[in-house]
């Protein structure tokens, strides 16, 4: 991580902006919304070793002075579906791809909140996101 | 389909807080499909997007809309080793990457 920033700090002009953009570590919360309701189902248990890590590499490179820390920003940035299958391949694809312990507590979860609601179902994920604005320094 | 993702556009509303887009270029590392890069093409910038994942770059050259063609390039490219000179870009933003 350190060197993909070194990269990026080398293909910046001088004075260039660096925008490091990312979800927070935080877990992500599932829930529904029905009849402009929401209801929370859930919180995932995501492994957050990786944004840690990517802090500790932007930290890094902060204190070296390649980069001068400017601003940031946390939003919150959600995902909605649906349909429970399009939940279904979500999570099995998130899952998968984060080597996470199974799921299906949270899946049997939605998969009841839908099933026994005669409202139209919104399935919502949501996470902050954080914005990091760092400024190339000359050293 | 009807997954969305941030659909009350938070995203490139931080964005815009955060720079002036107009007229900048801008390398975009981690595109992906290419979702936040015709954003950044609206906000004015000329975006060169690189991803290492072909069939994703191959998405988002099929995705991008014609009216930023023009202002957007994909390549497929790794963040540890960037095929660009020195001092190229405005901006850099690492798209969900580290």
């Amino acid at each position: 991580m350190v060197h993909a920033l070194s990269e990026a700090r080398r293909v910046l002009k001088p004075n260039g902006v660096l925008i490091d953009l990312r979800p927070a570590a935080v877990h992500r919360r599932v829930g529904v919304v029905q009849a402009g309701q929401y209801h929370l189902l859930g919180v995932m248990r995501e492994r957050l070793d990786d944004d840690y890590a990517a802090n500790r590499a932007v930290a890094d490179v902060v204190r070296r002075q390649f980069f001068k820390p400017e601003r940031r920003v946390r939003f919150e940035c959600n995902r909605t579906m649906d349909r429970v299958a399009e939940f279904r391949g979500w999570l099995n694809d998130f899952v998968s791809l984060g080597k996470l312990a199974p799921h299906d507590w949270l899946m049997r979860r939605v998969e009841r909140a839908c099933r026994e609601s005669d409202v139209k179902t919104k399935i919502v994920v949501t996470g902050p996101l954080d914005l990091r604005v760092l400024r190339k320094q000359e050293r | 389909m009807s997954l969305r993702i941030d659909p009350e556009q938070n995203e490139v509303r931080a964005l815009k807080q955060v720079a002036r887009w107009r007229d900048l270029e801008v390398l975009e590392i981690g595109c992906g499909d290419g979702r936040l890069t015709w954003r950044l093409a609206r906000l004015g910038a000329t975006v060169e997007a690189i991803d290492p994942d072909a069939a994703l770059i191959r998405a988002a050259r099929k995705q991008v809309p014609p009216r930023f063609a023009s202002r957007v390039r994909f390549h497929v490219g790794r963040a540890g080793k960037l095929e660009y000179p020195k001092e190229t870009f405005d901006l850099a933003v690492f798209s969900w990457v580290l």
